[in-house]
């Protein structure tokens, strides 16, 4: 079903530029003309997240978190098995995508740590990288409060997805 | 966080540092070269939407609700937001990102601190409310799931729950530090 949402959107969004009469094909140029200086502008700022990002891994800092940590996550109803997913999924996107299907190897994609590993991907973001891609535009340089209110809804987040997937 | 790893590194692989670096920074490159082209359909889109009119009229639809949450009052910033919410609600993050940063400089007051609408609009976003998780349906299948779209319905409880959460842990320290600034204006002016 869900393959079908973008394409039909996309041809009802060109019949109604038609009937608008829209000059279809220069606007749509002109605003994907902006997308190289857009990527430029914020390429420094990526690099930089996902150098700080795979020293941590490569450094095995984020195994050690992990195992410290896991008595904390485990008392929270966190299992083991989603430590390194939630301790990553704030800084990488691809990152954590590559933990999630290796998740799906080790477990079976239809086991529970499984279901709770996509419900903890549906319900967060990486918020490190969100946060410094959408200021590094702007003056803003420092974000107040922020970063810990993203943490902690993420963190909520997490521990709900456990237990609704224990109940569902 | 660099720091302690480069620190951790220089004892266990002082030779991995460099490398390491250097193959996430291409990493980075070839992020923002599939960036590029993803965000060249989109921006191309979004363009069509706003000539068309279609932005003005979910603007105005989100309006009031926008005018409560952000508390922006500029038509064009309202737009922006407008874009950036909806994309990130049909789960299109990468057509959400440029309305965002777009919708940042235009809330930007130059003083070097998030204001209110900043903030919230990163919360927003770092919460990540969505209707359809497709990329990751689409993972569960490709992994041999039975039933890959079951997690649509408790995805969207949590993600419902933590979006709600955040909105109200924005307002809710905003007003404390309101509070705490007003008291101590007033303690100002009885010196």
């Amino acid at each position: 079903m869900s393959v079908y949402v973008l394409p039909v959107l996309f041809l009802c969004l060109f019949t109604y530029c038609i009937y608008k009469k829209v000059n279809t094909y220069e606007t749509f140029v002109k605003g994907a003309k902006g997308a190289i200086k857009l990527v430029v502008d914020i390429f420094p700022f990526i690099a930089s997240i996902l150098i700080a990002v795979g020293l941590l891994k490569v450094s095995g800092l984020t195994e050690v978190l992990a195992n410290l940590l896991s008595p904390v996550f485990n008392l929270l109803g966190i299992p083991t098995e989603l430590c390194e997913l939630v301790l990553l999924r704030p800084f990488t996107g691809s990152g954590s995508y590559g933990i999630l299907e290796n998740i799906f190897a080790t477990y079976g994609a239809d086991s529970y740590i499984s279901r709770c590993a996509c419900v903890i991907m549906g319900c967060s973001e990486t918020i490190f990288y969100v946060a410094t891609v959408y200021i590094s535009q702007t003056k803003v340089k420092r974000l107040l409060y922020a970063i810990p209110v993203a943490l902690v809804c993420s963190l909520v987040g997490t521990v709900l997805a456990c237990l609704i997937c224990k109940i569902l | 966080m660099m720091l302690a790893s480069i620190l951790v590194l220089l004892v266990t692989n002082p030779s991995a540092v460099l490398s390491e670096m250097i193959s996430c920074s291409a990493d980075a490159l070839e992020l923002c070269i599939e960036l590029c082209a993803i965000y060249a359909i989109w921006l191309g889109i979004m363009e069509l939407v706003d000539a068309s009119g279609l932005a003005e009229k979910l603007a105005r639809l989100l309006r009031p609700l926008i005018k409560k949450i952000f508390r922006v009052e500029d038509k064009e910033t309202q737009k922006l937001i407008a874009m950036n919410v909806s994309a990130n609600l049909l789960g299109i993050g990468n057509a959400a990102t440029p309305m965002g940063i777009k919708s940042m400089k235009a809330l930007d007051d130059g003083s070097g601190k998030a204001t209110f609408a900043i903030i919230m609009l990163i919360v927003i976003n770092a919460t990540s409310i969505q209707l359809l998780p497709t990329t990751i349906i689409g993972l569960r299948q490709s992994a041999g799931s039975a039933n890959p779209a079951d997690i649509i319905f408790p995805t969207l409880l949590v993600t419902i729950f933590t979006t709600v959460l955040g909105i109200s842990l924005v307002i809710f320290i905003d007003k404390i530090l309101k509070k705490i600034k007003n008291k101590r204006k007033a303690v100002e002016v009885k010196k």
